[in-house]
């Protein structure tokens, strides 16, 4: 029963945990680990498969039963109990992950194994999180317009500087897989969730395949969702602890104009005798000043629940904690941290 | 528990850490307490953690905070106020310019019943138009805005009681404004001279450039304080203008109605303005008791916001010599 993790073990932690959520779409799944596998041989590196596998996509579980398990290698398969999505299946994937190092990958073949080697090693020279790039992009022309287009807004609102996010393709330390707390379309923005977190991030570029070149086209609807997503990351990364910062400013926007378009009104009124009954205009100013009050409203809701709720939201994070290794205080605090990393794990 | 913890943040100044930390040392063993050093690296991108590290290696009484990248003083103050475990805790800055020799001045102001005892570099060493002025004028604006006038709201160099000092919830840039903030939750602040030397390593890093978002914060957290004790009190009380403008709109539109004559054309804008505004003031009626709900469950104790008479009361040393 390959699928059944024992709890509470006290093996050794794989060097690398494989995290595949199997959402929306797959390519040969037995190739897909037959490759990784080989590149992890090669590697010299003790791994273990994570497998999320979306309840829409359950046909497939038949096929990962069926993977070859090679030496040093082990095959965790997770099947969700909906269709959750891309976000909660990484999420599930990477609590479940106890390797040293951890990668994510897309279910179809979207850049070469041989990209695992240079992400490994990046993580190793310090970087916390990295990202692939695919580069050279071999993908029709419409699909590296939408991306270039997408990127571009992504990059202005987050001032961030990422070229795909979109890339299945991420290495990680386990400090960030812990960190992310991922839902909805949030996973496209991992990069800039963990540089927002003070994660050190690094790009690199890998090989795209050529499976992966095909034209995709998304309904109205997804392309709308993305918007909606960059909205939110611009709005989580930049004003959570200061939500008044962001609806003040556009309250105080719509207030303004509302103001000053019934002030242009009145002034024709008293002037130029333009009777205010008359006067559409004078509506709109009235709710542009209505919508500029309740935007404010709102932010100032949200500044009231930061203030009575989020004790705990700390406005820094610490990389580490140096003491004099004898001094009583480093003593106890390790003890504590590792207890506390009992305990975590005894909750899965 | 400690007698003392003292935090210091430290942003890129690898020449001084070492210098800085033989100072405090001696001042602080001058003092006969028990005593922590917090030292909090804001991200520093020199030598400074390969000093901090030698440091904490040769004393079980320092610890190095090191953060992942810069937050600012703020965050770096907010972190050593978290870890700290004495009685009273004393902030300074990293740069030598402030004096540890004051620190006995500050605890025993302190133990004369106040919460929050600031530095006054009363003859300041810095630029005079660049440093000075913009931080005479920050001073002036600070003081009108919440009642408590001090006059050197920049220095870092400042004592609290442990107690008080856990409590607040710093953000953006209030450590520009502790005492001012500390003080419209109820804490008892004072002043007193403190020593200012030049600086002798690198240069300035924390500018008053940010001083609208200063500004800024100030204004809301003096808001936030009101608002979190009778928070539909004030919803209501945004709701007013608009209700006034309701019976406005509505007089108006009866009006028109009444005087329109038969068979003319009849207007809707006041009408629709009349519904507008109705609706705008129920929304923030109801937005009001929204926020009685939220600070109802949450983890915010009335007595974290004392506003008795105290508010405010700065005693203020008279200026000139320092009292020992």
């Amino acid at each position: 029963m390959r699928h059944v993790r024992v709890h509470g073990d006290r093996r050794v932690h794989p060097d690398v945990s494989i995290v595949i959520p199997v959402v929306e779409r797959h390519g040969d799944l037995k190739q897909l680990h037959s490759e990784l596998a080989a590149e992890l041989s090669r590697l010299e590196k003790s791994a273990e498969f994570i497998f999320v596998v979306d309840d829409r996509l359950r046909g497939a579980v038949p096929v990962l039963r069926e993977l070859p398990e090679r030496d040093g290698q082990e095959i965790v398969i997770v099947l969700m109990g909906g269709p959750f999505g891309e976000s909660a299946a990484l999420t599930v994937g990477l609590e479940r992950a106890r390797g040293e190092r951890i990668v994510t990958l897309a279910s179809y073949f979207q850049v070469q194994p041989s990209g695992l080697g240079p992400a490994l090693q990046a993580l190793d020279e310090g970087a916390d999180l990295v990202v692939g790039r695919r580069f050279p992009r071999i993908d029709s022309f419409f699909n590296r317009l939408q991306s270039r287009l997408f990127h571009r807004i992504v990059s202005r609102m987050t001032s961030t500087d990422f070229h795909d996010v979109s890339c299945g393709f991420r290495a990680m330390k386990p400090q960030v897989a812990r960190e992310l707390n991922l839902y909805g379309g949030m996973h496209r923005f991992i990069p800039v969730l963990a540089l927002s977190h003070g994660f050190a991030v690094r790009e690199i570029e890998v090989a795209q395949r050529t499976e992966d070149r095909g034209t995709r086209f998304h309904g109205t609807g997804a392309y709308l969702g993305r918007l909606l997503d960059i909205l939110t990351v611009f709005f989580l990364t930049k004003f959570t602890r200061r939500p008044l910062r962001f609806f003040g400013l556009l309250g105080a926007g719509l207030f303004a104009m509302g103001f000053g378009v019934d002030l242009l009104v009145v002034i024709e009124r008293v002037f130029f005798e333009v009777a205010l009954a008359d006067r559409a205009l004078l509506l709109l100013g009235v709710l542009l000043m209505v919508l500029g009050v309740q935007t404010l409203s709102i932010g100032l809701i949200g500044e009231i629940i930061i203030f009575t709720h989020a004790r705990k939201v700390r406005s820094y994070h610490i990389a580490e904690v140096i003491r004099s290794p004898g001094s009583q205080a480093a003593l106890t605090e390790r003890a504590g941290t590792e207890r506390k990393i009992a305990r975590v794990r005894n909750l899965r | 528990m400690l007698d003392l913890s003292i935090v210091i943040p430290l942003y890129n100044e690898e020449e001084s850490v070492a210098a800085l930390y033989e100072e405090v040392r001696a001042a602080a063993d001058g003092l006969g307490v028990d005593w922590e050093l917090l030292l909090v690296d804001d991200g520093s991108t020199d030598g400074t953690v390969a000093r901090l590290r030698e440091i904490c290696a040769g004393d079980p009484r320092v610890e190095v905070i090191r953060f992942r990248r810069n937050y600012g003083q703020t965050a770096a103050l907010q972190a050593g106020f978290d870890r700290a475990r004495g009685q009273a805790v004393v902030t300074l800055d990293g740069d030598l310019q402030n004096d540890p020799r004051d620190f006995g001045l500050l605890l025993s102001t302190l133990d004369e019943g106040y919460d929050v005892v600031c530095g006054w570099r009363h003859d300041r060493k810095d630029k005079m138009v660049s440093r000075r002025l913009p931080s005479m004028a920050a001073n002036w604006l600070i003081g009108r805005v919440t009642g408590t006038a001090i006059h050197d709201n920049g220095c870092t160099l400042k004592a609290y009681r442990s107690d008080v000092v856990k409590r607040a919830r710093l953000y953006g840039e209030m450590h520009r404004f502790m005492a001012p903030m500390m003080s419209l939750s109820g804490s008892r602040c004072r002043e007193v001279v403190v020593n200012h030397r030049a600086r002798r390593f690198g240069y300035s890093k924390y500018g008053i450039s940010r001083i609208w978002k200063v500004f800024l914060d100030l204004v809301v957290v003096k808001m936030l304080l009101g608002f979190t004790t009778r928070p539909a009190k004030w919803f209501a009380v945004m709701a007013v203008p608009f209700l006034a403008g309701t019976l406005l709109a509505l007089a108006t539109a009866v009006y028109i109605d009444l005087t329109v004559p038969p068979g003319g054309k009849y207007s809707l804008v006041f009408p629709s303005i009349t519904i507008l505004l109705a609706f705008a003031s129920a929304h923030l009626t109801i937005l009001g008791l929204l926020s009685e709900l939220v600070v109802r469950v949450g983890d915010f104790k009335a007595s974290d916001v004392v506003l008795p008479s105290l508010a405010g009361a700065v005693d203020r040393e008279p200026s000139g010599g320092r009292s020992q």
